[in-house]
């Protein structure tokens, strides 16, 4: 496994660079190689306004091999430098996501997740890890390459010239820096403000989508189409500012880099009419800045991405910083077991660190009944599951079962993989004949073979249902907790699928979490989880 | 990344992406435009640098400065105003079009209200995230594409007018790119698709263990998986940067026949000024213009990526404006004020004759010449084996999906989806309900609705526990299927009490719902003195029923 992240200030670049041996040098060289290819283009235009001038003082050819061998160096070294670079930068970029999707996977394998409300942190977690990669190769690697070339370039001008290296010093720090940043501070808070109207937007275009039939149905489509619109209209208005500002940057990017080359002009042509400054070095005074013009832009791209990606960063730390909540993975008992009852004595159930949401659940559920858990939503009847499962602690109380427990959610996960290794989910050992077996019980007639998920073929919503079903089939276990069986099936699937997972599992001890009363009638007893009370029936 | 693989598949122009964006032609022009003035003031710029360079260096005056930095300040103030209407422009072309494409794709979906496909999520996702994209195509890539055929022509005539040697070296170099960088394309493309599957399958790897975590722990399986991803995860690396290699190289190609031109016109004026056959000033002025020449053919593949994720966008936003409306297909069709009073002589309410429906790219039909009548009072009910049509021919009842054959007949009237819609309160299987209170889509039935009568209606549906101030957030959160029926009954009941509506169509109205109170709500439409036409298989329903409609399956 990788090295473990130390806990440290700052953006965090230790901390991201840490566990992977060598990033630091990758990161260096990729640096050093876009540093080759900036000062390569710069370079290309000072060696050619000077083998210019210098060709105007008619010297012997072979004074002006040298140069021009030079030009044609720089021309074709700042595209091989920039391939080299971006390969190298890429690859670090890469390695750097691939531990930080390591850790990231071990941590929050650690943590227990079951629940409704993680599903947004999970996929923003995928995103922000992706983003990593930016963070190298869009911010890290060309900002600092462009620095360092601005820096040399400033360099060579001080000893030609100190007073055009100050001002293109100066010129660099408000065309590279100031006018970006201050731009970027602007559209941020501008970002901000029209965050929310981009979310209406989201919202409505949901809405919209979600609601289309009875919309159309009952007459109300135009009028939700156009509110829809109105809230677009408002966002393209908010994002104008945007571009507005973006293009006064720009203009004055453009300003700076003049300032820059009139200023070489003028303090440059004194200087060589004075005869204090060598005649041809005017040119690669006043040219250079020009070449310049590409370096900054470069300066201007890296602090955009670098305010995406630093938050990211930011937010996966947070998520990796964060102490792991209850068991995480469970240890399921192996080997022949029997059937016992679910035992709850006094049990006291809530998240750990939160509040305790219900007390003094007494329950037992002997081998052969069934029964449902009801109650409003979020009134813990997940967090009851997740005790049961011994995934997060008893607050008090507790909870005794025999065997292994088995859980159907109703948002189980299909994964992109054949529908075997789906069922193998439940049971790693199982062998063909097994699975097969979990399938027909399961009363699934699928390819045991078939890929599906993201990559494959899709499943209907009593598919993937019956195969999460298969999963408990194919691991042999001994007490059941069912979490929403019917909820998102229409009537008839989830009336089949009741059907059979009744039948087929009733010599256990089931748990049933539902609200929907075809599932109620079917349970032996009730335990409501109401209000601040609980009540048997 | 996958949006730009997508995307270079189709070409990087698509007509259909410039005919929507006809409203943003003005905008494309007058971009064009300022590039190409801005190209003029570069030849400005590097006449009168130019100039003060030669002279200064000949004749160690300073008089030539009297013209040359004023022009230069002008120049240059000129270019930056320039820069500034350009971003300007390209955001005004991109919201337009962007704009144009979320009205499109809305309506596509009113169109075809019943879609499984694209879900609500990418829906979303396209008009939001999605469309942004699009913002590099009109922005950048463009106005680049035909800047890239201006520029050059603008400042290779200026250099062809200082020097004939360097411009017919730029005359024979640029077009250079355009080839090499198409054979890179056409010798790399195959292996690069290929690779590019593999990345993406192996990239999807960690998302998919991320998301199928709590799955994974429940069963005790989530630590086990680390090494597999370990493992994937070098393998993706591998796999991209094998890509990477390649994909790369095009844009080497570009970077070092564009930086090599420049160089060789650098050095071959350098060497004609040596031999006294090209003055000092008019080197300048090639060697200032000829990276400008450049410029904008390399600025093309900068943007490419820029494109192929704007491209990809509009892609998937094509697919559904014109997936929702292929030939034949009714376009949105607004609910007509209901019909007044019952006309005697006509006891058939509803009349469904020979009613035909396929899906598309399906060849059996899911309905085929099915007939139906409804007589005004009765409480018919749709029967059959799940999967046997019964929801399409809601569907196409309501006009949801198009009806390859077949009339449907409101007392005897052909009647169109519209005047159909005029006399229909619709509960479907899984009611949508739209964001505010419970009140708020009671009232989707009669918006001016008074409270009491609101009330009413929710306890008629079995909903009498519900109160109507309650929120209901997005999807319906915060209430379950069962009550989310209830309320959707409920707006139905309300449209037919407001006289709105005088044929009820309910698919599976008392799903989720227990005996009794699924009794209760059954006397309670009936009571409300409509026509009802059912989806159910409860036998509590089908007792109920004055007539059964049974379906088989088609074929």
């Amino acid at each position: 496994m990788t090295v473990a992240r130390a806990a440290s200030g700052g953006p965090g670049w230790r901390w991201l660079f840490a566990p992977v041996p060598g990033a630091v040098g990758r990161t260096a060289l990729a640096t050093l190689l876009a540093f080759g290819a900036g000062a390569s283009s710069v370079a290309l235009m000072a060696v050619s306004a000077w083998l210019l001038s210098r060709a105007a003082e008619h010297p012997p050819v072979l004074y002006l091999q040298v140069a021009a061998i030079g030009v044609r160096v720089f021309g074709i070294s700042r595209g091989l430098f920039r391939y080299l670079e971006r390969l190298v930068g890429h690859d670090v970029a890469l390695r750097l996501q691939s531990a930080l999707r390591l850790d990231t996977y071990t941590h929050l394998a650690r943590t227990t997740l079951l629940g409704t409300r993680r599903g947004d942190l999970l996929a923003r977690v995928i995103s922000d890890v992706e983003a990593v990669q930016d963070l190298v190769v869009r911010f890290l690697v060309p900002g600092v390459s462009a620095s360092l070339v601005i820096v040399a370039t400033s360099a060579a001008f001080a000893v030609l010239s100190p007073a055009t290296a100050v001002v293109l010093v100066g010129s660099a720090l408000v065309g590279g820096a100031l006018v970006p940043a201050l731009a970027q501070r602007v559209s941020r808070r501008w970002d901000a403000a029209t965050a929310p109207t981009r979310g209406e937007l989201a919202a409505g275009v949901h809405e919209l989508a979600r609601t289309a039939p009875d919309l159309v149905a009952y007459g109300a489509a135009d009028t939700q189409l156009e509110r829809v619109l109105a809230v677009d209209d408002r966002l393209r208005r908010l994002d104008e500012r945007g571009a507005w500002v973006r293009g006064v940057a720009s203009g004055c990017q453009v300003l700076a880099a003049a300032v820059a080359v009139i200023a070489a002009l003028l303090i440059g042509g004194p200087q060589v009419a004075a005869g204090t400054l060598q005649p041809v070095m005017l040119a690669v005074l006043v040219l250079t800045p020009l070449a310049l013009h590409e370096v900054l832009a470069t300066l201007t791209q890296a602090g955009q991405s670098a305010t995406r990606a630093l938050a990211a960063l930011r937010r996966v730390r947070e998520v990796l910083d964060a102490e792991p909540v209850g068991a995480g993975d469970r240890e399921l008992p192996t080997g022949a077991l029997v059937p016992g009852p679910i035992v709850l004595d006094g049990l006291a159930i809530g998240w750990p660190g939160g509040p305790v949401l219900h007390d003094g659940i007494d329950l037992v559920v002997e081998p052969g009944e069934s029964v449902a858990v009801v109650g409003p939503s979020g009134t813990g009847k997940t967090t009851l599951a997740a005790t049961v499962l011994g995934l997060i602690p008893p607050k008090a109380g507790g909870v005794r079962v025999t065997g292994r427990v088995g859980y159907l959610a109703q948002d189980a996960h299909i994964f992109a993989t054949s529908i075997a290794e789906n069922v193998r989910i439940g049971n790693r050992d199982a062998d063909d004949a097994a699975i097969a077996e979990a399938l027909a019980a399961a009363g699934l007639g699928l390819d045991p073979a078939r890929v599906v998920g993201e990559q494959g073929a899709t499943l209907s919503g009593g598919e993937a249902r019956r195969l999460a079903l298969s999963r408990l089939f194919a691991g042999d276990f001994q007490a059941i907790v069912l979490d929403e069986p019917s909820e998102h099936l229409d009537a008839v699937t989830a009336e089949a699928l009741l059907d059979d997972v009744f039948s087929s599992m009733g010599r256990l001890p089931l748990l049933v979490i539902t609200h929907d009363p075809d599932v109620i009638a079917r349970c032996d007893r009730q335990l409501e989880l109401g209000v601040g009370a609980v009540t048997y029936r | 990344m996958t949006l730009a693989a997508e995307g270079a598949r189709r070409g990087p122009l698509d007509p259909r992406l410039l005919r929507r964006g006809r409203a943003t032609l003005a905008y494309l022009v007058a971009g064009v435009a300022v590039g190409s003035l801005t190209a003029v003031l570069t030849i400005v710029q590097a006449w009168a640098l130019a100039s003060a360079l030669g002279t200064i260096f000949e004749t160690h005056t300073l008089g030539v400065l009297g013209w040359a930095v004023p022009t230069l300040v002008a120049v240059f103030t000129g270019k930056a105003v320039l820069a500034w209407l350009n971003q300007w422009l390209a955001h005004r072309a991109a919201a337009a079009v962007k704009s144009r494409l979320r009205r499109d794709v809305l309506a596509a979906r009113l169109a075809d209200p019943v879609a499984a496909e694209p879900s609500t999520a990418s829906v979303v996702t396209l008009l939001t995230q999605g469309l942004d994209a699009l913002d590099g195509y009109y922005s950048k890539y463009l106005p680049q594409l035909v800047l890239a055929f201006t520029v050059p022509l603008i400042i290779g005539v200026a250099i062809l007018t200082a020097d004939f040697t360097s411009a017919l070296i730029v005359a024979c170099t640029v077009p250079l790119i355009p080839v090499f960088m198409a054979l890179v394309g056409w010798t790399t493309e195959a292996r690069t698709r290929k690779r590019w599957r593999v990345q993406t399958r192996l990239a999807g790897h960690f998302a998919d263990l991320i998301t199928g975590l709590p799955t994974l722990q429940v069963f005790g399986r989530a630590r086990a998986q680390a090494q597999g991803l370990q493992r994937s995860e070098a393998a993706h690396r591998r796999e991209t940067m094998g890509t990477l290699r390649v994909s790369f190289l095009s844009a080497l190609i570009l970077e070092l026949l564009a930086s090599l031109s420049v160089a060789i016109v650098a050095v071959a004026i350098g060497f004609r000024v040596v031999f006294h056959e090209l003055d000092l000033t008019t080197a300048f002025f090639v060697l200032i213009l000829a990276p400008e020449v450049y410029l904008p053919v390399r600025q093309v593949g900068v943007h490419y990526h820029d494109a192929a994720d704007g491209m990809a966008a509009a892609e998937s936003a094509f697919a559904i404006i014109e997936g929702a409306a292929p030939a034949g297909r009714e376009p949105v069709v607004p609910v007509e004020p209901p019909a007044a009073g019952v006309r005697p002589g006509q006891p058939d309410l509803l009349r469904i004759d020979g009613l035909t429906v396929a899906y598309p790219g399906s060849a059996a039909p899911v309905l085929d010449d099915v007939s139906v009548q409804v007589r005004r009072g009765e409480l018919a009910v749709l029967t059959g084996t799940s999967g046997v049509g019964k929801t399409t021919l809601l569907h196409a009842l309501m006009g949801f999906v198009p009806a390859g054959a077949g009339r449907f007949l409101l007392e005897g009237r052909e009647a169109n989806a519209g005047q159909r819609r005029g006399r229909i309160a619709w509960v479907g299987q899984n009611p949508g309900m739209v964001n505010g209170t419970i009140a708020d889509n009671v009232r989707l039935g009669d918006a001016a609705a008074p409270d009491d009568e609101v009330r009413h209606c929710l306890d008629l549906a079995g909903g009498s526990s519900l109160d109507p101030r309650r929120e209901v957030g997005d999807d319906g959160e915060g209430l379950s299927a069962g009550e989310r029926r209830r309320v959707a009954v409920a707006r139905a009941a309300l449209r037919v009490r407001s006289g709105r509506a005088d044929l009820l169509v309910l698919d599976e109205p008392t799903a989720g719902l227990d005996g009794a109170t699924e009794a209760s709500v059954l006397d309670a439409l009936s009571g409300l003195g409509a026509t009802v036409l059912a989806v159910s298989h409860r036998p509590a329903v089908i007792a109920r029923a004055d007539r059964l409609i049974p379906l088989s399956p088609a074929g």
